[in-house]
């Protein structure tokens, strides 16, 4: 299964990921507010980080959805919510643990990542690599990789 | 349904060169994402490189040529522009000699190649000189570089132990160091980011340390000394590898704690941190200076000494520190001087340095000289320049007299892809084709290796290479541009190294020309050869160059700007402009309208203790006045003590806040004539 991984500590804060999101989905604006994934940049505590829905085993906003508009794709394991069934209840908002469900408010639906079908564009934006769209446990943890020795290149 | 179509080549959007897949379907890119495969970037690219699928299909690319008359520009054929543009450089050069014409490139459409093209053409058509941007940028490390090492050495950040930063924001300028960084972080690499102002950079620092503005090397004085008195100097290596250190050594004693936290505002418990952190490195150090530390008055010095702090631990030539790097043979198209020109270069006498390393005039001192008439009180026509996709307008020092200037030329061409600021004032607007409707050779210096910047759409658009020979054959010096197109010119470029532009095709993703390798000044010295390529072979701490000129040898910091040392009554905020911003690069990108609605207009950055002082609240609008000039612009208030107290940060490249009316070209570097962008005196009155 593959899934968004995030490794806080490699986090610059450079919201590139928000913009090409943003414009990915909306195909007219980078502005964060059209965003599924937002990066909170805690900047008197020196501390940043971006955030984006798990995808979870267990997903509340699927189970509270009232319209049935949130659904799960088989390929990817993304759950996605279907923006023409979505009546705007914000009840998904509510129901996520996480704040990683966003309210549009030009067409009244809520918005989530889809993980763009699996190539998500955040991820091949993230300068940092602290994104990475990768393989990972069922408990979604990323699999520990063996440390490189170091390259003796000198 | 057409066929979409991915190509592998790389980005133009900013000068990192980052390798990018672009998909195109019915010969028009709709697609642009980073390519896998690729070393540098590995398939990780910044919004501005995947908006040139956007910016280059904007409806207001320029298409037709386009010619100044009474009622405003007018298209007419290229042919006929090409004409008329070759005649009247023909009619200024004989009337007014050779010198008064000449090229400025650019960086809207091409790398190295372009500068090497133009480099060429001006030579071809008799002219001294040759134009380009790095007036202000990135000319006074080059030389910072090759005063110290004889070449310019590449940062090893996936295996250093300790990356310094000063003044640079790599997430902004070079998005691929991050990565490199955070992989070398992996390994366990710390990182210092020394700056005015809180960046991307200083988010994954172990250390970020706050210095005023202007005051830099005053910082990395202060360590050396330290590392002197405390031994973390690699003594064998400065006694066999260095010259000048004893000299060093005597200047730096001036630069104990006490002075320099009165200058910097760095306590000296912070400098022994520092020092502690460049002692467990060892030599696997990387000390890196950025456009922060050029843009001043000691640009030069500054930019030396900051990258004297890896030489000192003998972190030069090592994994991990800061690699000599190699290349594979090329040919180059910078013409001869066998080839004559005429009239001397403008700047070559003031800033004989420049001239020494890299035969480039001075486009400040450019402007000056088309507004008088002279050039250091000499007669000095100068009426035609022929501009390829640059915008002096939005990014040289003193707008309004560039602007004069480039409006009271006789002949002003700009060639651009769309119509610039600068290319308003033009008598000539020629559209240019875009980097990825033309060929060109790309070189990565980590890597040591070479990348076709490949064509992947037809514009029926004249590219740099056909606009400059279209020229040179009508001036009777087509001789020199003997190559068909452009693949006919890298086919010439590559010629001795045993490449072809077939194996360019066939690794679209970087061929390796020549393998890293380490310990090269060792292997020199062993041989009996001259370890570095300085004049001495030696890290040229005091250069031999410098003081072939006149100039004191090590990297002195004598004139501090008079704001540090006292505070200005009539102008007491310190202002810095040149700090880029993740989705705009220089001047460009305005017109991109996704980003534009994200990242809207400019602002003037201060801490928010000096708002409280003012009386200004978040987006207040503020008059910001210099002794050159004044614009408007909103404030953006800094929290948390992330920008030095008094000073203001404005980024360039706004039109209706061009940072650039306020900066001052007169207040320049000694040695590369560079202006002072960092540390001018403002007054702020609110709207
Ligand atoms: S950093 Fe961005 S603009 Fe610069 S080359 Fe890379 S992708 Fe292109």
């Amino acid at each position: 299964m593959k899934a968004i991984t995030i490794d806080q500590k490699k986090c610059v804060g450079c919201r590139n990921c928000e913009m090409a999101c943003a414009y990915e989905k909306s195909q007219e604006t980078c502005e964060v507010m059209f965003s599924n994934i937002r990066v909170s940049d805690y900047v008197g505590r020196g501390f940043v980080v971006p955030m984006t829905c798990f995808h979870c085993t267990e997903a509340w906003c699927m189970k509270m959805c009232p319209a049935h508009a949130i659904t799960r794709d088989p390929e990817t394991n993304a759950v996605i919510i279907n923006p023409n069934r979505c009546a705007g209840c914000k009840m998904c908002i509510l129901s996520c643990p996480y704040g990683n469900i966003h309210f549009d408010h030009v067409h009244m639906v809520s918005h989530k990542c889809d993980l763009c079908g699996g190539k998500p564009r955040c991820v091949t934006h993230c300068i940092s690599g602290a994104l990475r769209y990768e393989e990972v446990g069922s408990d979604g943890l990323r699999y520990r990789k063996d440390v490189l020795p170091e390259e003796t290149r000198g | 349904m057409q066929e979409r179509k991915t190509y592998h080549s790389i980005c133009r959007m900013c000068g990192s060169g980052c390798g990018v897949d672009v998909e195109v379907e019915n010969n028009r890119i709709v697609k642009v994402s980073g390519n896998e495969e690729n070393d540098i970037n590995r398939g990780r690219i910044c919004i501005k490189g995947s908006s040139a699928a956007t910016w280059l299909n904007l409806p207001e690319r320029l298409r037709k040529p386009l010619k100044k008359t009474a009622n405003g520009f007018v298209e007419i054929p290229l042919e006929q522009a090409m004409d008329e543009i070759a005649a009247k450089m023909k009619e200024l050069q004989d009337t007014y000699g050779k010198q008064a014409v000449a090229g400025w490139k650019g960086e809207g459409t091409g790398f190295n190649q372009n500068e090497q093209l133009m480099r060429r053409f001006n030579r071809a058509i008799g002219s001294p000189n040759y134009f380009s941007n790095n007036t202000q940028c990135n000319n006074s490390r080059y030389e910072a570089f090759y005063l110290n090492y004889g070449c310019w050495p590449q940062a090893d950040f996936r295996h250093t132990k300790l990356a310094i930063f000063w003044g640079t924001n790599s997430p902004a300028a070079h998005s691929f160091w991050t990565q490199d960084l955070n992989e070398g972080r992996d390994r366990g690499a710390r990182s210092i980011v020394i700056d005015t102002k809180y960046n991307e950079q200083a988010h994954i620092a172990d250390l970020f340390v706050i210095v005023r503005p202007g005051s830099d090397a005053v910082l990395a004085y202060g360590i050396i000394h330290r590392m002197i008195e405390r031994g973390v100097v690699n003594q064998e290596y400065v006694d066999t590898f260095t010259l000048g250190y004893d000299k060093l050594k005597v200047y730096a004693e001036r630069f104990t704690g006490e002075y320099v936290e009165k200058i910097t505002g760095v306590k000296p418990e912070v400098i022994e941190t520092i020092v502690d952190m460049i002692q467990a490195a060892g030599r696997q150090v990387c000390s890196w200076p950025g456009t922060g530390v050029e843009h001043q008055a000691n640009g030069v010095s500054n930019s030396r000494v900051c990258s004297l702090v890896d030489a000192l631990v003998g972190a030069i030539d090592v994994s991990g520190g800061m690699l000599i790097n190699e290349n594979m043979k090329t040919n180059s198209l910078v013409l001869g001087d066998d080839v004559p020109v005429e009239g001397e270069p403008i700047g070559k006498s003031v800033y004989p340095v420049v001239d020494y390393f890299k035969k480039e005039s001075h486009t400040l001192m450019l402007m000056d000289t088309i507004l008088t008439g002279k050039y250091e009180g000499r007669d000095y026509p100068f009426k035609g320049l022929i501009m390829t996709a640059a915008d002096p307008v939005m990014t040289e020092a003193n707008t309004a007299k560039t602007i004069q200037a480039l409006s009271s030329l006789e002949l002003f061409v700009v060639k651009d892809l769309f119509l610039t600021k600068t290319a308003e004032l033009a008598d000539y607007v020629i559209p240019a084709a875009c980097n990825y409707a033309r060929d060109e050779l790309y070189f990565n210096g980590m890597e040591q290796s070479v990348y076709l910047a490949e064509k992947v759409v037809e514009e029926p658009l004249q590219t740099e290479y056909e606009f400059l020979k279209g020229l040179a054959d009508r001036l009777g010096a087509g001789q020199y541009f003997p190559w068909k197109n452009e693949r006919e010119v890298i086919e010439y470029m590559i010629e001795p190294s045993g490449f072809t532009y077939e194996d360019l095709q066939k690794y679209p993703s970087g061929l390796r020309t020549v393998l890293v390798h380490y310990h090269k000044p060792e292997e020199r010295l062993a041989k009996g050869e001259k370890p570095f390529p300085t004049p001495t072979g030696k890290i040229e701490i005091c250069s031999t160059v410098l003081e072939q000129f006149g100039y004191p040898g090590i990297p002195t910091i004598d004139h501090l700007p008079d704001c540090i040392l006292q505070k200005d009554e009539e102008y007491p905020y310190i202002c810095m402009t040149g700090a880029r911003k993740i989705p705009y690069f220089h001047g460009r990108y305005r017109n991109i309208p996704q980003i534009l609605k994200a990242h809207p207009h400019a602002e003037a950055e201060m801490h928010e203790a000096d708002a409280e002082d003012l009386g200004l609240k978040e987006g207040d609008m503020i008059r910001v006045t210099s002794r050159v000039g004044s614009i408007e612009i909103p404030v953006h208030i800094m929290k948390h003590d992330t920008i030095a107290r008094s000073a203001v940060q404005i980024t360039h490249g706004w039109e209706n806040a061009n940072a650039n009316y306020l900066t001052d070209d007169s207040d320049r570097d000694p040695i590369s004539g560079f202006p002072n962008l960092k540390t001018f005196g403002i007054r702020i009155e609110k709207l």
